[in-house]
């Protein structure tokens, strides 16, 4: 290239100092978004955290006709020991606005297992025979933890979880 | 000249503050998932009767490659998620040795020396005249000799002593910085890219200023 | 799009003209060399300090008893904590090392001298204010160093007279450094760095007013000016890479070697360390302060050693404009000071036993000559160089110095 310039021709090769000009652009705007990853990933959810989205429950001191509230992803989870009426009953409907078969919310009939948050707003509903009641806006689940009428628009959803015996399953990993 | 002093002082100093660490054995400490596992197996058998290691898991073992099997048979009944716990209580530790020994996770980045001390500390046993235990960068240490140089008759069972001695400082230094492998990784990726930004800025520096020159 | 919006904020607030006027057309000299470049990495590194800490601050518990441990969950747990942390404790040492090369540019060239008196007190009062920062912030991690430090350096004000022990408590929150302590540092830590965000721009306002000294000390004329952007925009960009090439060579592959093994042990109130040495860029100070056998004077010569830089646009009595370049003794005194700083800080580090005490004493000797023998050797050189130097030139200095003074402006070519 040619040294020989003066200020009223500075651009003595455009082309290639376009070509420079953008290069740099790129490959340094490439370098700040590379670098603001970190930062940003440094907000998700870290390792210890992760940790708590799985959890083992024992499901020996479980009685039948009981349900235990377990701590998975910092959420209430209620694991229900269904008695043969319950499963009974539970098998012949399906639900209320949001109807689904009970097999599709379960992996073995007995063992009830759903995300404890009202589908409406997020409160914990409370247990009783008939399934649950949500304590803010009345919401009123049943056994399998379908939405029958009140506010909240959907069931109670039911997380990955995994039984790896019969006495113990895991939340958090299908 | 006064340059030249300058410089030969940082130097100096600098000569200064490393000759502390001088009479430290220097150890070649290991990063391949044999060597840590092994460092693991002889802390978790040796170390932890005493010492804790409270920022490790056993979780993070299965991290860096550990058999399941083995960290499994380590871990006992503890769930996956606890810290490597010691087998004293405090209680006991305190009346045996007047202090609770200190939790091991850290302790590689925790003297001056760092690796080298660690490893020279574990190496540094002796027998007094007396016949107590005695160590050379420890003056009136209570933990014994658990590797057991001060014992080495042979010279094989010195080298077999001072490779175990590395496994486990290697091992302390995996837990002391478990990213380090990663970040280096990285390091030579961004190094590589710095270089090139920087090369292109410089061609963008002397393209701009070349206007200047002739007038 | 984007000229519509701008225009629509030109017509309410001065975007464009401030813009043009502070940075695409500000008048630069064209001979300023590298050691220009320090000031903007001075800036970088400060952005980069406040980034990195914002995201520690979202992890990190200025609580005594979970400090320490949090600072191992960003080690261990939290996505590219350590990257952060090692970005953040790499970076407050790579900023003392940007700000004393800034201050030593200043020194050797005698950019402190008329008409920028102002834009030095300004720097000192920044240097005054990231060090306070940088003590704070080295109390968070909790380890025995941080501990320890913040003991020693919050008894100094212990040598206040008559309330010497009622402003240590006060300092502290506690009787000795504790929960309280922690607290309030990691509160003020947050708040520092951004006064001397404001502080900078209160620095820089200074600098547009007088514009940048350069190597030669005389104020250039308009037309040998060229434009700060694109001519600095892309000298101060390379020199980025360049600090950049080392300061992540140190953060990815040495970030150990700015945080103390010591510091690796949870603060004990129980136990101080065998050695207590403050972090690299205090130790002159500290070694300055430990020459003086008695804590009152101690502390008074530690506070004088910084504060004396003030005086230098008086002290610096010789009508040569600029600094070392053309004036011989003024450099060989400038050599030998920095070399005394650098003999202090190596002191500093030392155990204070045998040669070291003495040592220190002649060294802090020689640092405070410096600044009394100053005015004289400056006069001195200055009639040597008088007498020798041709009158046009002479002259021409003369009308520099007017300039720069303010006199006779009308008068000016
Ligand atoms: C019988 C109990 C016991 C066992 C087993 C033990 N230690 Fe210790 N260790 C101690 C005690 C007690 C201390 C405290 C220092 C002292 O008083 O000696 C200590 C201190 C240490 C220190 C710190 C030394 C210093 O500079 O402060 C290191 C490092 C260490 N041990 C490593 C190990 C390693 C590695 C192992 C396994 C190979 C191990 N220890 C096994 C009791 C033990
Ligand atoms: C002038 C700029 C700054 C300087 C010189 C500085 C300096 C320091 C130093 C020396 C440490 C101890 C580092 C270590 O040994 O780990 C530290 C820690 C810390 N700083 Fe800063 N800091 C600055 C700005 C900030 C800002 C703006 C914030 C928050 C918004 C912040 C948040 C923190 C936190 C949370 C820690 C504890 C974590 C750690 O130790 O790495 N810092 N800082």
């Amino acid at each position: 290239m040619s040294d020989s310039k003066s200020m009223d021709k500075p651009l003595d090769c455009p082309e290639r100092r376009n070509f420079l000009e953008k290069a740099t652009a790129v490959v340094g705007g490439v370098g700040v978004a590379g670098a603001s990853w970190p930062f940003i990933n440094s907000m998700n959810p870290s390792a210890d955290v992760l940790e708590n989205a799985i959890s083992e429950v024992d499901l020996k001191v479980i009685e039948v006709g009981q349900s235990q509230t377990v701590s998975w992803e910092g959420k209430p989870v209620f694991v229900v020991h269904r008695t043969p009426a319950q499963i009974a009953a539970m098998q012949a409907s399906k639900g209320g606005p949001d109807p689904q078969e009970d097999t599709a919310r379960t992996q073995q009939p007995e063992w009830l297992v759903v995300v404890g948050l009202c589908t409406h707003l997020g409160c914990v509903p409370t247990r009783d025979n008939e399934g649950w009641l949500c304590p803010c806006h009345g919401s009123r689940y049943d056994n399998s933890g379908r939405i029958l009428h009140g506010p909240a628009p959907a069931n109670l959803p039911v997380p990955p979880y995994k039984i790896v015996s019969s006495e113990t399953i895991i939340i958090g990993v299908a | 000249m006064s340059r030249l002093i300058a410089l030969a002082l940082c130097c100096l100093s600098y000569s200064a503050w490393a000759s502390e660490e001088h009479k430290l054995a220097k150890v070649q400490v290991r990063t391949d998932v044999q060597s840590l596992e092994r460092g693991a197996e002889t802390v978790i058998s040796m170390c932890t009767g005493c010492h804790s290691l409270k920022y490790i898991k056993y979780r993070d073992l299965l991290k860096l490659g550990i058999a399941k099997e083995k960290v499994n048979s380590w871990r006992g009944s503890n769930p996956p998620g606890t810290s490597i716990p010691s087998q004293m209580s405090p209680e006991v530790a305190v009346k045996g040795f007047g202090s609770i020994p200190p939790d091991l996770s850290l302790m590689a980045q925790a003297r001056d020396g760092r690796a080298n001390y660690l490893y020279s500390y574990l190496l540094g046993f002796y027998v007094t005249p007396d016949g107590k235990s005695g160590n050379h960068l420890f003056p009136g240490v209570k933990m014994p000799d658990v590797l057991g140089i001060a014992g080495a008759r042979t010279p094989e069972e010195r080298a077999q002593i001072e490779e175990k001695a590395r496994d486990v400082t290697s091992f302390l230094m995996w837990a002391a910085d478990p990213h380090e492998q990663e970040r280096k990784k990285l390091g030579y990726y961004v190094i590589g890219y710095l270089v090139l930004l920087t090369v292109l800025l410089k061609l963008m520096k002397m393209r701009i200023w070349s206007r200047l020159r002739n007038n | 799009m984007a000229k519509g919006i701008i225009s629509w904020i030109d017509r309410r607030f001065p975007l464009t003209a401030i813009i043009k006027h502070e940075l695409t057309e500000y008048p630069t000299p064209r001979n300023l060399s590298y050691w220009w470049n320090f000031g903007f990495l001075a800036g970088f590194v400060l952005v980069l300090q406040i980034l990195t800490g914002i995201f520690l601050a979202m992890h990190y518990k200025p609580d005594a008893s979970m400090a320490f441990d949090s600072l191992q969950t960003i080690m261990r747990d939290v996505n590219y904590g350590w990257l952060l942390r090692y970005l953040h404790s790499t970076g407050a040492s790579a900023f003392f090392i940007v700000i004393y090369v800034h201050m030593a540019r200043t020194l050797y060239y005698g950019s402190y001298r008329a008409p920028r008196e102002l834009l030095w007190w300004t720097g000192q009062v920044l240097l005054l204010s990231i060090m306070a920062s940088a003590f704070m912030g080295y109390l968070l991690p909790w380890g025995q160093m941080s501990y320890w430090g913040a003991g020693v350096i919050t008894n100094l004000f212990g040598a206040t007279p008559f309330i010497g022990e009622a402003v240590v408590l006060w300092l502290r929150g506690d009787f000795a450094v504790g929960d309280a302590t922690l607290t309030r540092f990691f509160a003020l830590h947050y708040l520092f760095p951004f006064l001397v965000a404001g502080m900078v721009v209160i620095h820089l306002v200074s600098l547009h007013t007088v514009k940048s000294s350069n190597p030669s000390g005389i104020n250039l004329e308009d037309k040998d000016n060229i434009p700060f952007h694109p001519y600095y925009t892309s000298k101060d960009g390379f020199g980025l890479g360049v600090y950049l090439i080392i300061f992540c060579w140190f953060v990815f592959f040495a970030p150990n070697t700015f945080i103390e093994a010591v510091n690796n042990n949870p603060a004990n109130p129980l136990v101080t360390p065998p050695h207590i040495v403050p972090e690299w860029y205090f130790l002159p100070f500290y070694a300055i302060l430990r020459s003086i056998p008695d804590l009152l004077g101690g502390v008074v010569a530690m506070v004088m050693s910084l504060l004396l830089f003030a005086v230098l646009p008086f002290a610096d009595r010789s009508t040569i404009p600029g600094g070392a370049r053309y004036r011989p003794i003024y450099r060989v005194t400038f050599f030998l000071f920095i070399a005394d700083i650098f003999v202090l800080g190596y002191l500093g580090a030392q155990a204070p036993t045998g040669y070291v005490v003495p040592m220190g004493q002649v060294a802090t000797f020689l640092y405070f000559a410096t600044f009394f023998i100053l005015p004289i050797v400056s006069k001195r050189e200055d009639k040597w160089l008088r007498a020798r130097l041709p009158q046009e030139l002479l002259a021409q200095f003369d009308r520099t110095n007017a300039l720069a003074k303010g006199q006779n402006k009308g008068d000016a070519p």
